[in-house]
């Protein structure tokens, strides 16, 4: 075979380049995710998880949690906010007309308009978005003459996009949040909904444990299968056993019986409430509501 | 057989021969306009394949300028980190002090004095001696803690202290810490509070 040499070299640069771009380049661009320092704090992020909730990535594997959940939420824009957070002891009338005052600057001229124009639509009532763009320069300069006028204002950086609207997180979903994931349970269809920050949704064990034997007796609308076999259905003592169900009476067993969680069933729990990506990273700013306060 | 055959077809055509012809200009130019538009699309949206930059983000610049503004929020938490690592163990996380430990920096005169010079000796250079603190009289050894500390978290701790549980006095910079450091020189001596009284705020 003549073109013997041709054709191993064609193989090999045709898989290599394939290697390069799916193994390699992913890796040299993200392989060195180490922690993080969250913004405006000395925590670090990501927590490694102990214990139950370790084992409980597992259990979430193991039954497929990840193919009708996903654990990624997007983002699809991101703007600097001025709020006006308190009246003070203005009239809300008088502040429209001092704010209007103090924005005459042609250099800020579009920026004034737009806020004369949220302060003409006001309805006198605290916070009030004054100003939401893109060019972080104009924003602060806007600030600083707001807080040199002495009003109570509040610059905030907001992600936004349709998961953030639902309540799905509150920034994006970024690499550093899946560094002590092995594996990680991306997910690629929401039969139900996200998952990257349940454990702030729902922080309590107690009704992911309930969720997970019945889910439609807290979610009246949810189709998500109810993961009964987790759970051990027995009969109850004299006194009931501490970590047992306390169920509505329709998704109770009959008397004299009792449901408790499973190891699984409690890893798993463990797992779903240490789901918590939101801490505002350097990769994906914004502002905090309550460190705003 | 044969001779019927060939008296009743036409003889066969020539066998086509491969010509070379240039490729039409339209499509060069619609190539390179692709190519064209797509560097451009690259460049403005690819974040140079930067890790730490994610849609919709187009570039480091861009994702720097989203940072958060506050600067101070964030020497605060610092300050109070350090606090709590460092100082916090004899002065209490609440700033009380603790009695045959350490005197109070909550209310403490020396924390809110106007001016920060005394204050920022006292971690540089440690205490010996008797000290009056708010009222009550003093008399321990304090190691010069702050030493090893750098100017800037020894700034952020100061601010912190003079903030904090009740206290309100001004800030104190990474700059104004430098300055006492450079004056005391390279051997710092523990000081007492009527050494401290004789310097200027």
């Amino acid at each position: 075979m003549k073109t013997g040499l041709t054709v191993f070299l064609a193989t090999a640069v045709a898989f290599g380049a394939s290697w390069l771009g799916l193994v390699y380049g992913p890796i040299a661009q993200l392989g060195g995710q180490q922690q993080t320092v969250v913004l405006q704090s000395g925590d670090t992020w990501p927590q490694q998880r102990t214990g139950d909730a370790t084992l409980g990535l597992q259990v979430y594997r193991a039954y497929g949690c990840a193919a009708c959940h996903t654990q990624q939420a997007r983002q699809s824009g991101v703007a600097d906010e001025i709020t006006l957070t308190s009246l003070g002891s203005d009239k809300a009338a008088d502040l429209k007309d001092y704010v209007k005052t103090l924005l005459v600057l042609p250099s800020l001229l579009e920026a004034s308009n737009t806020i004369v124009a949220n302060l003409e639509a006001w309805n006198g009532q605290v916070p009030l978005t004054l100003y939401s763009g893109q060019d972080s320069a104009v924003v602060a300069t806007l600030a600083d003459k707001l807080k040199a006028g002495g009003l109570k204002t509040d610059a905030r950086v907001v992600a936004s996009g349709p998961d953030l609207a639902r309540g799905w997180g509150v920034r994006q979903s970024v690499a550093a949040d899946y560094l002590y994931d092995v594996p990680v349970q991306l997910g690629s269809l929401r039969a139900g909904p996200d998952l990257s920050i349940i454990g702030v949704r729902s922080p309590d064990v107690n009704w992911q444990l309930q969720h997970l034997y019945a889910p439609r007796s807290l979610v009246k609308s949810s189709t998500m299968p109810a993961f009964r076999f987790l759970f051990t259905v027995r009969k109850a003592g004299a006194q009931p056993a501490p970590d047992a169900l306390v169920l509505p009476p329709e998704f109770a067993p009959a008397a004299g019986l009792e449901v408790v969680p499973t190891a699984e069933a409690r890893q798993l729990a463990a797992y779903l409430v240490s789901l918590k990506a939101t801490a505002p990273l350097y990769e994906a700013p914004f502002t905090p509501v309550t460190a705003a306060k | 057989m044969n001779d019927e055959n060939k008296s009743c077809c036409p003889p066969p055509e020539a066998e086509p021969t491969a010509t070379r012809s240039a490729a039409p200009m339209w499509i060069i130019v619609v190539t390179l306009m692709v190519l064209f538009f797509g560097g451009l699309y690259l460049d403005s949206h690819s974040g140079w394949f930067d890790a730490k930059v994610y849609a919709p983000y187009n570039s480091a610049e861009m994702l720097e300028s989203f940072q958060p503004l506050s600067g101070a929020a964030q020497a605060a938490a610092q300050g109070k980190k350090v606090y709590e690592a460092v100082c916090g163990i004899c002065h209490g996380v609440d700033g009380a002090g603790k009695p045959g430990q350490a005197p109070p920096l909550a209310g403490s005169e020396w924390v809110t004095a106007k001016g920060m010079s005394r204050l920022t000796h006292i971690p540089l250079q440690g205490l010996n001696g008797p000290i009056k603190v708010a009222g009550k009289d003093w008399t321990l050894n304090m190691a010069a803690m702050g030493a090893a500390l750098p100017d800037s978290d020894l700034a952020a701790v100061l601010t912190y202290i003079r903030n904090s549980w009740g206290n309100k006095a001004g800030e104190v910079s990474a700059d104004d810490v430098k300055k006492v450091r450079d004056a005391i020189g390279g051997h710092p001596q523990p000081m007492s509070g009527d050494d401290l009284t004789k310097m200027p705020e």
